[in-house]
């Protein structure tokens, strides 16, 4: 384990790194505009590790927002993006937060991404007064307060995961189901209301945890999957769902298919992503999965802004799990800094920040978006549900 | 009997079909623990250190038969004979590139080191430092995230074990397993080069004054060892796919299992990894799979207790 450990403090020193290379890049941009004031916008999410995929998707649209808005020539001020990687782990997290806090040209964030992540990282956003609005991160737990600096452009995980036991128990009519998590905060998280769920509308569950492994991430074992996949076999649930990433979901469903299983499989917003089906050995054992993903609405980018995140990504925006919501998230923040007093106190603008994005009323991609003191969307979301099909992801209606 | 009946035959059956379906897939990952185990314990060997780089040795025998793998296979999959001849290929450009991997490590993380009489000390951190290097450049140049192996088959059950099916992967992992590990037993037990590194191994000093060539012995072992190494990395990868750090736990898994079978000792070390494999797996019908590793590691530290040394001692080298 003394291996594990050198991972994270080299992972930490990059990240130290980047605290360092970041502030030079601000100062460098303001001899371009010096008119106007530079402002920073953060990403802090996972660029590189198991699960980049969804982190590059969702930067991706964040640096077309920032494009857009500089574009227009009207703002005050000019826009640049900061991006923060922490690979999706808590355990990196706190020093990219602490990184994007000590950026002296930054307003707010974009982020983080991931659940676990997001808890570990909050404590010094909040400390420093920077709104982070999250495209993606849904642990219910996040949502507290009244004020909190904390929000989210999604529906939180006991929307999501009571709408995929619903659909489970009762529109599959699945009455034995196997609920597994990956022992991640988000996992777990969503893992625990899909059962508690499941079991109010009736279903026998029985839940598990196998932890991230390393090909994932993690630490555990990849044979964990293998001796998993045995005992489903043998108990036969007539459904399976899984709360965690698509990295390690791929695996269990390799050594699903490869024992025989043939109930239905359903996960969440964290394997919603093509990258699903290319890390799943063999790619069939992906074929039929169901997905949901607490979006709502018009969850993709579409028309120009598809063909303008295209260009600069090369994804489609369609497979692009969350890109709408950060296209939103950024705008959000690029309209409420409009609306605020541009004073040259950092704290006071960032603090000023947060208290503007909680009374705006937005009009975004993804739909209506209005924050509540916790930070949590005022609408009810509704939840969008997909299948994978071959090579890619097909929506099939929402909740 | 009624319904209470019922339901225990209906449970009995159940932990049957468990027991037996863990102990196959134990037995699988045991004899790819086996595999790599195999590597440590002959450089252990002859040069009586930890070569911690072995992971990445693992890893580039699966990334290279799967670049390969994935050049000559269609899209289609083969079946019958090019089923076989498309596994054969994987163990063997993974074999290949195992070993040859294992060469450069020998050259420019050991030799060097051995020439100017280093403490061991500086041995392991060479071997860190070259494990760190080998999977972050790999995570650059092929992506840090998992790849899905080419399948030169349609994997299914082929047979069952008292009601546990018994997958092809699994047969295919045992068939490969079973020949390179039994020729390695004769290399070791029969040829000259066997001779000369369990010469090596028992006093290195005394057999070059006997005229063996301590150098082209000891990279002999590294190619041996790595050889095995990156062929399980293949296997391994059929099933799970390929990544950069798909090494990690596999080869601490199977270092621990060189100990526990008793380090420097080839027969030990499958023993070892055999064991580590089926103990792991056959926990998770007693602990929730959360505390596979609390298990693997707490049977490592009892057997280590009572026998400091490992099962099999150590039969090949001198006592450390």
């Amino acid at each position: 384990m003394k291996f594990r450990l050198n991972k994270t403090v080299a992972a930490v020193a990059s990240g130290a790194l980047l605290l360092m290379v970041v502030p030079f890049a601000g100062f460098a941009s303001t001899s371009g505009a010096a008119t106007k004031p530079t402002y920073v916008i953060g990403y802090e999410g996972p660029l590189s590790g198991g699960n980049q995929q969804l982190g590059l998707n969702m930067i991706f649209a964040v640096q077309l927002a920032i494009n857009n808005a500089n574009a227009t020539g009207k703002l005050p001020f000019k826009l640049k993006l900061a991006q923060y990687d922490d690979q999706g782990s808590g355990t990196l997290s706190p020093a990219q937060a602490q990184a994007a806090v000590a950026n002296k040209k930054l307003v707010a964030v974009v982020g983080p991404a991931f659940s676990g992540a997001t808890e570990a990282a909050e404590p010094y956003y909040s400390a420093a007064h920077i709104a982070t609005v999250s495209p993606s991160a849904t642990a219910a737990a996040l949502a507290n307060g009244t004020q909190n600096n904390f929000m989210r452009v999604v529906a939180g995980d006991d929307v999501q995961g009571a709408a995929d036991a619903t659909y489970l128990v009762k529109t599959k009519s699945l009455k034995t189901l196997a609920v597994i998590n990956d022992g991640s905060f988000y996992g777990a998280g969503l893992a625990a209301v899909v059962a508690k769920s499941a079991a109010a509308d009736g279903a026998t569950v029985t839940p598990n945890t196998y932890p991230e492994t390393g090909s994932c991430g993690g630490t555990a074992s990849v044979s964990e999957y293998t001796a998993a996949a045995t005992q489903i076999v043998a108990s036969n649930p007539s459904g399976l769902f899984y709360g965690g990433y698509y990295c390690d979901f791929g695996l269990l469903l390799g050594a699903l298919s490869s024992a025989g299983y043939k109930g239905t499989i359903m996960s969440g917003d964290g394997s919603w992503s093509t990258a699903l089906i290319a890390g799943t050995t063999p790619a069939s054992a992906a074929n039929g999965v169901y997905l949901s993903e607490a979006g709502g609405g018009n969850s993709n980018l579409t028309g120009k802004l598809a063909s303008e995140y295209k260009a600069i990504s090369h994804f489609t925006a369609n497979n692009a799990t969350y890109a709408a919501q950060s296209y939103d998230a950024t705008n959000m923040i690029i309209a409420a800094l409009q609306k605020v007093k541009l004073a040259s106190n950092l704290t006071s603008l960032r603090k000023s920040l947060v208290v503007e994005l909680h009374k705006l009323s937005y009009k975004g991609v993804t739909g209506a978006i209005k924050f509540q003191g916790n930070g949590d969307l005022t609408r009810s979301s509704v939840v969008d549900f997909g299948q994978v099909s071959g090579t890619t992801i097909n929506s099939i209606g929402h909740s | 009997m009624g319904a209470f009946g019922h339901y225990l035959t209906g449970h009995f059956d159940t932990l049957r079909i468990e027991f037996w379906g863990l102990l196959v897939g134990g037995l699988a990952t045991g004899f790819i623990y086996g595999m790599v185990a195999i590597g440590y314990t002959l450089v252990y060997g002859v040069l009586r250190l930890i070569n911690f780089a072995h992971s990445e040795i693992f890893m580039s025998g699966g990334f290279a038969s799967y670049f390969v793998l994935k050049a000559v296979m269609g899209t289609t999959v083969p079946s019958g004979l090019a089923t076989v001849w498309f596994i054969v290929v994987g163990v063997l450009v993974g074999g290949a590139a195992g070993a040859l991997v294992a060469t450069g490590l020998e050259r420019v993380a050991y030799r060097p080191l051995r020439r100017r009489n280093a403490p061991k000390l500086a041995y392991l951190i060479s071997a860190i430092g070259a494990s760190y290097f080998m999977f972050n450049l790999a995570g650059k140049e092929f992506g840090r995230y998992n790849i899905s192996m080419p399948q030169p088959y349609i994997n299914h059950s082929v047979f069952t074990v008292f009601g546990a099916p018994v997958q092809l992967y699994y047969i295919v992992i045992l068939i490969a397993g079973v020949i390179m590990l039994v020729s390695l037993d004769r290399v070791v037990a029969t040829t000259k080069l066997g001779r000369s590194i369990r010469a090596v191994a028992q006093d290195a000093e005394t057999a070059s004054l006997m005229g063996v060539n301590i150098d082209r012995t000891i990279a002999l072992t590294f190619i041996l060892g790595g050889a095995l190494g990156g062929a399980a990395g293949f296997l391994f990868g059929l099933g799970n796919g390929v990544v950069y750090t798909m090494g990690f736990v596999p080869a601490l898994k199977a270092f621990t299992a060189a100990v526990l079978g008793g380090i420097g000792n080839l027969r030990g070390a499958v023993l070892g990894g055999l064991l580590l494999g089926v103990a792991e797996s056959l926990s998770v019908a007693f602990v929730q799979a959360a505390y596979i590793d609390v298990v693997a590691f707490g049977i490592l530290v009892l057997v280590l207790l009572v026998r400091p040394t490992g099962i099999l001692g150590e039969r090949l080298g001198r006592s450390a």
